[in-house]
Formats: C-alpha cells, structure tokens, sequence
C-alpha cells in the first residue's frame, strides 16, 4: 500500500539578502494512512518548514515529498477572522474551494453541532474561550474532509490546564474521524500521548534523529490515559535526552 | 421610581463614585459654556464700547443678523449647498480612488516598488500648491474645486490604506493560500475585510483634508460657496461674512466629522 505521506531526501534552503539558510537536510520518512505522527524538535530547527512542504506552499529544493490524498492545516494560532461569525469562518475553507453547497454546510454545522459550538455559531471569534475557537479552527479544516491533517504546534498559544484538556479533546475528535494527521509539537508528553510515532528532529538544518514508536499498555488510547501508561516516562526520557544533546 | 426599585442594590462608594463622576462632567459642561458665552459677550461689549474697531473685527449680533438676513433671502443655503457637495465629492472619490490605486500597488509588487519615491514626494508637496494649475486645467468651475479636494486626500490615502494592506497578518494570508485560495480570494477574504477599520480612518482624516482643499479651490474660483463668500466679504470689507462663514464652516465639518464616526462605529459594530 502507498503511504499517505513520502518524504524522500528532502533539503530545503531559504534565501534572502542576508545569504543562505538551510532548515532541512536529506530527511526521509513515511507516514501511513490513519496514524497520527508527531514532529519534535529543538526551536528554529525546520519543523514548520516541512509541513509546509507538505501543504504544497512550496517545493523542496532538492528531493522528493508526496502527499497522496487531500489535506488540512491547523497553524499555530487559530486565525479566526474576526469580522466572521463562527459559522462563517468554518464556511471558509468551503467558500474559497467553491465548494459551499447545502449539503456540505450542513456537514460543517452536524460538526458544529457534534462538537458542542452549535450554541455560539453566531459569535465571533472574540467572544470565545481559547480552546474553543481552537476547535473551531480544527472544525474549519475538517470540514474539507481533508485526509491528512497538518498540525503546527496547534495549542501552544493556551495556557497548560486549557492545553492538555484542548489537546486531549482534538487528539480524541481526529482519531474519531479517523484522520491521518501530522503534528509538530515543542511538548513531548503532548507528543507522546497522542502518536503513534514520534519523529525527533536534530536542531538546524532539521535531519532526522530518531523514530519511536509507541506502544503503551492502556486498554484505551485516549491521550488522557497515554500519560498514565508505565511506559510513558520512559520514552519521555530518551526523547528528552535525544532534544537535550544540543543544548549541552 | 419603579425601575429603582428593579436596579441590584448597589454600594455606598459606588454610588458616591458615580455621583463623583456625574459632578464632574456636569462641571466640565457648565465650564465649556460658560467659557463660549463670556467670549461672545466679551467681544458684544467690547465692540459697542468701541475697545476694538468693529469694522475690523465685526461682532457677534451683527453676524448674527446677517447670517438671518442670508439664510431668509435663500443665498446662505445655495453656498452651504455649493461648499458641502463639494467637499462630500471630493472626499468620496479620494478615499475611492486612493483605495483602488492602493488595490493595484498591493497587487502588483513591482508597480509598488517603483511608484514608491514618487508616492512620497507628491505626499510631501502642499497639494493646494497645485490648484492654480487645476485651474488652467479644468477650467474656472466646479469641476476644479472637487479635483483640488480630491488632490488633497488622494496620495495619503494611498499611502496608509497601502500600508495597511502590506501589514495584513502574514499568517492570515497563509491561511487561504493553504486551502488553495488565489490572490484575488487573499485579497477578497482577508486583506480587504482587515483593512477597513483602516479604510475608515482614511475617510475621517479625508473630510477634513477635502475641506481644506475646496476652500482653498472657491477662493481661486470665486464663484459660489463658503469659500467665495470668505474671500469676496474680505475684499468688501465685510467681516462679518467672513466669520459667519468661517463659523459655519467649523460646524460643517464638526457635524461631518461625527457623521463618519457614526458610519464608522455602526460598520465596525461586530468587532472587538
Ligand atoms: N521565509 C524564510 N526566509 C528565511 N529563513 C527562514 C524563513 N522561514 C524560516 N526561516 C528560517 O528557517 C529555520 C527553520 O524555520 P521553521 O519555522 O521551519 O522552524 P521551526 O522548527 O518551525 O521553529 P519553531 O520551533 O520556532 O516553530 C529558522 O531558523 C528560520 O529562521
Ligand atoms: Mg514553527
């Protein structure tokens, strides 16, 4: 079967009048339909840049990404607009595709609905809650029914007690609409109780460094109860010492 | 009475704050008043007393009966008429016309670069210094005064609302183009709707700018409007012409000013 995602010796440099910067070197990996993949890494070290790559905003400059189905970006803030109702913004992604039919706004509202914001579609952004208008920016990309979803750092503008009820509810909400989904994520508990795999990234140009996956012994995988397995702590060290070699 | 009685009860210092809070503004009225009054009467008294010459000078009464003499006879109201189409003109088509150019310098990049030393020196040039050549231009007429308006409020505009566009949230833009917009969708979804709070704000500084620009275009004109009524009473020596139309002048644009704020609120209303 073809994955969902190829990364194949990919490099990526930018340019700019101050001289060259490389931010991927020579990084391969694979993601299969239906896992949920995180990306950690040191600060600064490329990670937005490959998921980017992936969105097709711009071509690697040398190597190979292929991405074999449709997707949705979740960024780091929700970027709401804020002259739109809650309602209009999850329309958003509908409208520029020209895809803003009956039947798929009322699959945006049953999303609305499912995911407990039927009651505020007509508020604006500013009269939510943080982790509110977070899902309401997961809801604006689900609603493309995307097949992958791309997820850069999408709760660290929250405080810690909103972040992990936040990333418990989305990890819990992708997983039921059984998505395929990449994160990049500075927490590694938060890495952790989410992924299948998590892929550690070496600081700039991002190389990779180490691929874990996890197997921890819960009878249900909700990120809530990840951070409880036995296992937990131990793959948060080797993860933590695999970052912490840099900083040395 | 029986609302009082509906109201939550409220405390002793809240109460005292508030009734603080009323007292001063109330005191704050009052002295306003009382500042404007004293003047006109100051000046009443010191023109009948002749402390100053009130040929020179004129005097409240006086441009008040002329201002009721013109008003009845009908002339007051033709030059009110002339001065705010005018003005309302030439700010309109400014603000449409600075914000259309600035659509293209967004659109176009380079265009952008290369307009922009000479956007800066025409915002630099006191735009009333080109009436006389607008004049030639167009011809001794109307037309004339509303392009010298226009004149006035049309490169500023360009310039901010440009740099409002150019500021729109990098990461905002990022968010159409992830979902396949095109520029035109960028520029329709997000860089317009983010800018017209500052769109807005051009239109506010434009009416006092478009005022500035037809007074300056009905002096050189002399045909009609406050303007004319300005410099004609300058040179006939009738002062109190002059501040009648200079007062009311002052009222206009107070009154226009607060109508664009209104607009303002009531387009803003849904955002925080
Ligand atoms: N458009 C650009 N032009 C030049 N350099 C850039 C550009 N975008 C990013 N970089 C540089 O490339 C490197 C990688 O950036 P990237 O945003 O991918 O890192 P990141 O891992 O997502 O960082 P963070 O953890 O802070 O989110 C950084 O050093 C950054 O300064
Ligand atoms: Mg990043």
């Amino acid at each position: 079967m073809l994955p969902m995602v190829s990364f194949q010796d990919v490099s990526l440099s930018y340019h700019s009048l101050g001289g060259e910067t490389r931010a991927v070197s020579h990084l391969s990996f694979t993601v299969a339909e239906g896992e949920f993949v995180s990306i950690v890494g040191p600060s600064g070290c490329g990670k937005s840049t490959i998921l980017s790559m992936l969105a097709g905003l711009f071509p690697p400059s040398a190597g190979s990404v292929r991405v074999n189905g449709t997707i949705g970006y979740m960024l780091q803030k929700d970027h709401l607009l804020e002259w739109r109702t809650i309602r209009s913004n999850i329309f958003l992604g509908l409208e520029i595709q020209g895809k803003a039919t009956k039947e798929n706004k009322s699959f945006a509202e049953e999303l609305l609905k499912k995911y407990g914001l039927w009651e505020f579609r007509d508020h604006f952004p500013a009269q939510l809650s943080g982790g509110m208008r977070q899902r309401a920016a997961l809801i604006r990309t689900l609603v493309l029914s995307p097949d992958l979803l791309l997820l850069d750092e999408p709760f660290s503008a929250l405080d810690y007690q909103t972040r992990l009820s936040v990333a418990d509810e989305i990890g819990t909400i992708i997983r039921q609409e059984g998505k395929t989904a990449i994160l990049v994520s500075h927490d590694i508990s938060e890495a952790i109780s989410l992924s299948d795999r998590v892929i550690v990234l070496s600081g700039r140009p991002a190389r990779l460094k180490k691929i874990h996956t996890i197997e921890l012994s819960v009878e249900e995988r909700t990120p809530m109860k990840a951070r409880e397995a036995p296992e937990f702590r131990e793959y948060f060290n080797q993860i933590w010492k695999e970052l912490d070699v840099h900083v040395a | 009475m029986w609302r009082e009685i509906k109201q939550p009860a409220m405390s002793q210092a809240q109460a005292r704050f508030l009734k603080e809070l009323r007292l001063r503004r109330w005191a704050v009225r009052v002295t306003q008043w009382v500042f404007l009054v004293g003047f006109l009467l100051l000046w009443e008294m010191a023109a009948n007393r002749e402390w100053i010459d009130p040929f020179l000078c004129s005097q409240p009464t006086e441009i008040w009966r002329t201002a009721v003499e013109m008003a009845q006879n009908g002339m007051l109201w033709a030059h009110i008429g002339t001065t705010l189409w005018e003005t309302a003109a030439g700010f309109l088509l400014g603000t449409v016309l600075g914000v259309m150019v600035a659509v293209l310098l967004w659109w176009n990049s380079f265009v952008s670069e290369v307009a922009e030393p000479y956007l800066v020196v025409l915002n630099a040039v006191p735009k009333t210094a080109l009436a006389p050549i607008i004049i030639v231009w167009l011809g001794n007429n109307q037309t004339s005064v509303i392009a010298v308006a226009l004149l006035t409020s049309v490169v500023v505009t360009i310039m901010t609302v440009l740099n409002g566009f150019l500021q729109t949230e990098e990461e905002k833009i990022k968010l159409i183009r992830v979902f396949g917009g095109t520029k035109w969708q960028i520029f329709q979804k997000v860089v317009f709707p983010a800018n017209i709070p500052c769109m807005m704000n051009a239109l506010k500084i434009n009416v006092g700018l478009s005022f500035v620009g037809v007074i300056v275009g009905e002096f050189l004109v002399a045909q009609k409007g406050l303007g004319f009524l300005i410099i004609y009473g300058s040179q006939v020596f009738k002062l109190s012409w002059v501040l009648m139309s200079v007062v009311i002048l002052s009222v206009l644009a107070a009154i226009l000013y607060k109508a664009i704020a209104c607009l303002e609120k009531f387009v803003l209303r849904k955002r925080q």
